[in-house]
């Protein structure tokens, strides 16, 4: 690795080194304040140093892109750990966490997103995503106060030790067949000369898809979310629901747009895991009492149409799913960060109950929910239509009219939970309970995380405009 | 259309929209100081009203289809662009949302509950309706179609009467459904058109040079269809309306069935018609069935309905009926008639709906069963309540008789078998009306109480009406003229 490497890998390297310092600074120093900002101001660099230095190569050790795709994920994700450090300070405090621990957790954790949106390389791919996997498996289990913690920690480390075994056996079945990890060669490498795929290269393709379906929560590897996401701190469950899951995402994209149509074979199956994903979401979360979990169920139903997106293959299709991640990841995080905001020493407010009236005690943080909400649910206005809006366009465009059939509907049933959520807020029978009135910096979350669901609702070409410029 | 965005000029129709936003966002920032967000929600109302009067003196008798139109670029990736135009329709529209937008707020005076909040979801309300009236590019129509919907709905769910919340996400879950298949309809035809001439642009004046083979237009028009039939709401689409005119509060109820069901119709005359001409004029026979049936069906629920509310929301249903019955004969006369009806309709059973309000706020009830003699207790009350009775069966004299004549005239002339028939469901908004009056303001009184008659406030808000509705019987010819070019360009752009 040259120095000029080095220097294309700044952001990663200004995180990863900001994270063992604060690390073994916070063995000795305990205050946790100093440490979080210490931790801020490292991510806020980190993405400013992604976003202003220009990287000298095109590729960095043959395994990570170091172009403009790459470097926006960078800056999102650095900016998504900055966000996770703002959220997490009460709750460290609170709960006696180690600040420096969660600190350079986090900050390793974007590390490894920001690798994975990059990766140009089975292996790197493989690497990242267990950079970050691991960092969640202890951050899921950090709250001991919580009775459901240590589960959510153990469920998410089975899935994961599961998923990570199909990863590496789809990689190495694919090595096999092609001779080549990095991955246009790979891709190319695939086909066979009448244009067909290796029988084993699509087995392996196929476990790789299992592997992201466990990762990314579709139906029916999607199980284990809800349990987890009740399970783990707000804040954490936020960066869980949001960055683990974009990162995936943008590294599918990315491997798609340097891989032209080699997901042939594989159209079936992913139509049919977008519908599954779609509905299952929509109905499961129907069903649900409690707020962490229904957004469990909101998650797995965004990624089933972020698949639709995928599916497309043109550069449209590729476009909409990557303005479609930056949308649902600044939703998802605020509609977390305001249960973060809430939280006091019992708890966080996520049954109901807890909710109900609540907007009468906090209409202003309600009403932000509501608004996130219905970005959520795909509302004109806010930014989630926008984003369904390009998605479907571009599966209508590629001749996908059932999906989006499929997908409408979901999308009207998960507005009715969307939508009983934002009513019980409002419901007034019984005075709520006054939960904590939140920090300067989760206000500060919530402020950037609304307006920007409003200003990319109403103006969504900047975003467009610059997605269309850097998709690889 | 050229010519006039040439001109530079000041952008009234965005002023429309534009007013109440800042309206709403100033109330929710005093949310504090409830009779401040009182005043500023009248005041804003107001100046709203001025600007649309404004517009109906100084514009409204203009040549040509497009009285203002408004074009800037707005989502350039995707053509969609942000384009209000004024024909005289819309301009009748927006004339009428102003108005009643007023009484609404004054209405609203003494809700004492998160007083802010609801007068900002009013203006929110206000803003939305507008937009729908003006906007002439489907993605702008679409944003306001919808943006529209979540005041109402909050409206609804947290002001409400007991069923509130059922009501609210059964109003939501519908009018979602129909509309989620218009925007189906609406990417579709984007793509085709781009397709075909390679600009790929959203305005409503584009997209009607698309050539579409019949099988295109019929799915096409049937995703509007799907948005704009359940909005109206047509029969069997109608259930959500009757629970949430039941369920919400009065200045709801008075925007929802003075304005909010208009935008179905007015979304049939401005899009799908001008949009799908082959489509529609297959579909017409078919929307002629529905609009009669629906006129019966509605008409015979509402003489049996004891909550004199929900005896107006099938009334209501009903009279939509015989609107929609106009438009499907497709005939200037029958068109004009069924617009000015929409406009009729509006203020007389808005005006029904706030003397109920009055009425159950006095007594307590809003059944037929509990309620009678009011005429003896608080004669001013009952006299209106008379009027805007009368004027709703269809008195001649009265504002709703100038509409429902035209429109059977105008369905006469192409088919006079359709008249015949609906000239009969008239007979039967006589009969419901009539045991509603009875009711109400005669017969025994069923239990004696001391009724106020109307203070101050309520004149205010129920004179204007009043005057309205007989200047509207006696005189419609100013309230038909702006129409008269925008109808017949429509009529002449469709084929039948």
């Amino acid at each position: 690795m040259s120095l000029l490497d080095l220097l294309a890998l700044l952001p990663v390297l200004i995180l990863v080194f900001a994270a063992t310092t604060i690390l073994m600074v916070g063995a000795w120093y305990r205050e946790p304040r100093p440490l979080i900002a210490g931790g801020i101001l490292t991510a806020l660099l980190a993405a400013l140093a992604a976003g202003m230095v220009a990287p000298p190569v095109s590729e960095i050790a043959g395994l990570f892109s170091a172009g403009g795709y790459a470097r926006f994920f960078t800056i999102l994700w650095s900016l998504l750990a900055a966000a996770g450090l703002m959220l997490g300070g009460r709750f460290v405090e609170d709960k006696k966490i180690g600040a420096g621990e969660y600190v350079s957790l986090l900050l390793y954790g974007a590390a490894g997103m920001a690798l994975l949106s990059s990766a140009t390389h089975l292996l790197g791919l493989f690497l990242a995503l267990e950079t970050f996997t691991l960092v969640f498996y202890i951050l899921i289990a950090c709250n001991r106060d919580c009775e459901f913690a240590a589960e959510a920690g153990l469920k998410y480390l089975l899935m994961g030790a599961v998923a990570t075994g199909f990863m590496a056996f789809g990689i190495a079945l694919i090595y096999a067949s092609t001779g080549s990890l990095a991955l246009p060669d790979a891709m190319t490498q695939l086909t066979t000369v009448s244009g067909e795929l290796h029988a084993w290269g699509l087995l392996g393709w196929g476990m790789i898809l299992i592997a992201v379906g466990f990762k990314i929560s579709l139906a029916p590897f999607h199980l284990w979310t809800p349990d987890v996401y009740q399970g783990a701190p707000a804040p954490v469950a936020a960066l869980l629901a949001t960055g683990s899951k974009g990162a995936v995402v943008a590294a599918l994209v990315g491997m798609l747009a340097a891989s032209g149509p080699i997901w042939h074979d594989l159209v079936d199956l992913i139509w049919l895991l977008a519908a599954l994903t779609m509905l299952v979401g929509a109905f499961s979360a129907l069903a649900q009492k409690n707020l962490k979990r229904l957004l469990a169920y909101s998650s797995v139903t965004h990624m089933g149409t972020l698949l639709v997106g995928l599916l497309c293959q043109t550069s449209e299709g590729l476009a909409a799913t990557t303005f479609y991640v930056v949308v649902y990841v600044v939703a998802s995080f605020g509609a977390f960060a305001v249960i973060a905001s809430f939280a006091d020493k019992r708890g966080e407010p996520m049954s109901f109950d807890d909710l109900r009236g609540l907007g009468y005690r906090h209409p202003l943080r309600c009403a932000v929910l509501v608004l996130l909400l219905l970005s959520l649910a795909g509302l004109p206005a806010t930014a989630g239509f926008m984003a369904k809006f390009t998605i479907f366009h571009a599966a209508l465009q590629s001749g996908y009219i059932g999906l989006v059939v499929i997908g409408v509907f979901a999308s009207v049933v998960s507005f009715a939970f969307y939508l009983r959520v934002a009513m019980l807020l409002f419901q007034s029978d019984k005075p709520a309970s006054t939960w904590h009135v939140g920090s300067p910096l989760e206000h500060a979350v919530l402020a950037v995380c609304s307006s920007a669901v409003l200003v990319l609702g109403l103006f969504p070409g900047v975003l467009f405009d610059l997605i269309g410029r850097l998709l690889p | 259309m050229t010519e006039l965005t040439s001109l530079p000029q000041f952008p009234w129709l965005s002023l429309l929209v534009v007013l109440p936003l800042a309206g709403a966002l100033l109330c929710l920032m005093h949310s504090k100081r409830p009779a401040d967000c009182r005043a500023l929600s009248l005041a804003t109302s107001l100046a709203v009203f001025g600007v649309a009067l404004y517009l109906f003196i100084c514009h409204g008798q203009g040549e040509g289809r497009w009285l203002l139109y408004e074009d800037v670029s707005w989502i350039e990736r995707y053509g969609a662009r942000y384009v209000l135009a004024l024909d005289g329709i819309a301009l009748l529209m927006v004339l009428l949302t102003s108005f009643m937008q007023v009484s609404a707020v004054l209405l609203a005076w003494r809700v004492e509950r998160q007083v802010s909040s609801f007068f900002a979801l009013l203006l929110l309300l206000e803003a939305g309706l507008m937009g729908i009236f003006l906007a002439y590019d489907l993605v702008l129509f679409y944003l306001f179609w919808e943006v529209a919907l979540i005041p109402m709905f909050f409206l609804i769910s947290v002001w409400g009467g007991a069923n509130r919340r059922q009501a609210a996400l059964k109003f939501f879950l519908y009018t979602l459904v129909g509309s989620f298949f218009m925007l189906i309809a609406i990417i579709a035809l984007y793509q085709i058109h781009g397709a075909q001439s390679g600009i790929y642009s959203f305005v409503i004046g584009d997209l009607l040079q698309t050539q579409l083979t019949a099988a295109q237009e019929g799915w096409l028009f049937a995703g509007f269809m799907a948005a704009f039939i359940v909005k109206s709401p047509l029969v069997p689409f109608h259930t959500w309306l009757t629970d949430a005119l039941t369920e919400s509060p009065a200045a709801g109820s008075l925007d929802l069935t003075g304005l909010l069901l208009k935008t179905g119709i007015y979304g049939l005359i401005r899009v799908a018609f001008p949009l799908f001409p082959n489509a529609t004029e297959s579909f017409l026979p078919i929307l002629a069935v529905f609009a009669l049936v629906g006129l019966f069906h509605a008409a015979w629920s509402a003489y049996h309905q004891d909550d004199i509310k929900r005896l107006l929301a099938y009334s209501s249903i009903s009279h939509l009926g015989l609107v929609v019955l106009g438009l499907a004969a497709w005939q200037l006369t029958a068109w004009e008639g069924s617009i000015l009806l929409m406009v009729t309709h509006g203020i007389t059973t808005g005006a029904l709906f706030v003397l109920v309000a009055l009425i159950q706020e006095r007594t307590g009830t809003r059944s037929l069963k509990e309620l009678g003699g009011l005429w003896g207790q608080a004669p001013c009350l009952g006299f209106l309540f008379l009027l805007f009775s009368l004027a709703s069966l269809g008195l001649p004299g009265l504002a709703n008789f100038a509409g429902e004549i035209l429109v059977l005239l105008g369905t006469f002339q192409q088919h006079p078998f359709w008249a015949v028939i609906a000239l009969l469901g008239v007979v039967f908004a006589a009969a419901y009306m009539l045991r509603l009056v009875q009711g109400v303001l005669w017969g025994p009184v069923y239990k004696e109480r001391s009724l106020p008659d109307l203070t101050l406030r309520e004149w205010i808000i129920l004179l204007p009406m009043a005057i309205l509705v007989v200047w509207m019987g006696v005189y419609p010819e100013p309230f038909l003229a702006p129409m008269h070019g925008a109808v017949a360009s429509l009529l002449a752009g469709g084929l039948p």
